[in-house]
């Protein structure tokens, strides 16, 4: 099964601007170097967060959990954080392995994500 | 079923779609069949990556069996000797610093009942069962 990968600019209120990758089909170990070069621009221009969204995407192994992985080390140091979206209950149980680290954020939806962007918005306005 | 592939990442691929289809075929539920599929790319990536290093002109072979209420997949190279179930055990849960290494096997681990590697007349064989009565 290959990868598709669609690289979008959010419109959503709290987002704007922000990149998100919608992954559809099988991040397996013929498809993560295809994900890892798509992401190279995107790394360079997406700021300190960035957004997947893993609706329709079908199967992952390791070798997709390590693209993700040196992704989210990338953006922690930015102060940011890799969120991961709409993920099948099959990916789930596998994203069980990095879900836990500093620098990754797991909702179920994006309405979730863009509650959490408020909060989090809210939190740095306040404390200034 | 018994396939021959080369050591390439698509082969690897090629391998997970026949178990789909094999398992699809027999009425494996799907938990358990994508749990299999997952143990399988990750042991065929190990033989491509470490045993064969990424040679397109080395082969291995995968074959499934479905008997006894379970399934077996066996795995054979003639690569550098692998044994995949010798590494550090990882508890599936990744540290910060943490190189990504033992993921894959704890991921084989999680979705089978058993893995075992042994050396036969030059060839690394590496077993998993799937014990079906067992399946939650």
């Amino acid at each position: 099964m290959p990868l598709e990968i669609q690289v979008l600019q959010n419109m959503s209120s709290q987002n704007t601007g922000a990149i998100t990758l919608k992954l559809i089909g099988s991040l397996d170990t013929a498809t993560a170097p295809q994900l890892e070069r798509e992401l190279e621009p995107v790394m360079s221009r997406c700021g300190k967060d960035l957004m997947f969204d893993l609706a329709g995407l079908k199967f992952i192994s390791s070798a997709g959990l390590r693209v993700f992985s040196i992704v989210r080390k990338q953006l922690k140091e930015r102060g940011g954080q890799a969120s991961f979206i709409n993920m099948q209950p099959q990916i789930t149980e596998v994203f069980e392995i990095i879900k836990a680290l500093p620098g990754v954020g797991v909702f179920a939806s994006e309405a979730e994500f863009d509650s959490y962007l408020a909060a989090r918005q809210k939190m740095i306005q306040e404390n200034q | 079923m018994k396939l021959e592939l080369r050591g390439t990442p698509e082969e690897v691929m090629r391998a997970v779609e026949a178990l789909e289809v094999f398992g699809e075929e027999r009425g494996i539920p799907p938990k358990i069949l994508f749990g299999l599929t997952l143990a399988l790319e990750e042991c065929g990536s190990n033989i491509v990556n470490h045993a064969l290093k990424r040679d397109e002109g080395k082969t291995f072979t995968v074959a499934f069996e479905h008997t006894g209420g379970q399934i077996t997949i066996e795995l054979r190279d003639r690569g550098v000797e692998f044994d995949p179930t010798a590494g550090p055990i990882s508890d599936g849960v990744a540290d910060d610093d943490e190189p990504p290494g033992g993921w894959g096997i704890f991921l084989v681990r999680k979705n089978t009942d058993e893995m075992n590697h042994t050396r036969e007349n030059g060839e690394n064989v590496l077993r998993l069962i799937k014990r079906l009565e067992q399946a939650d």
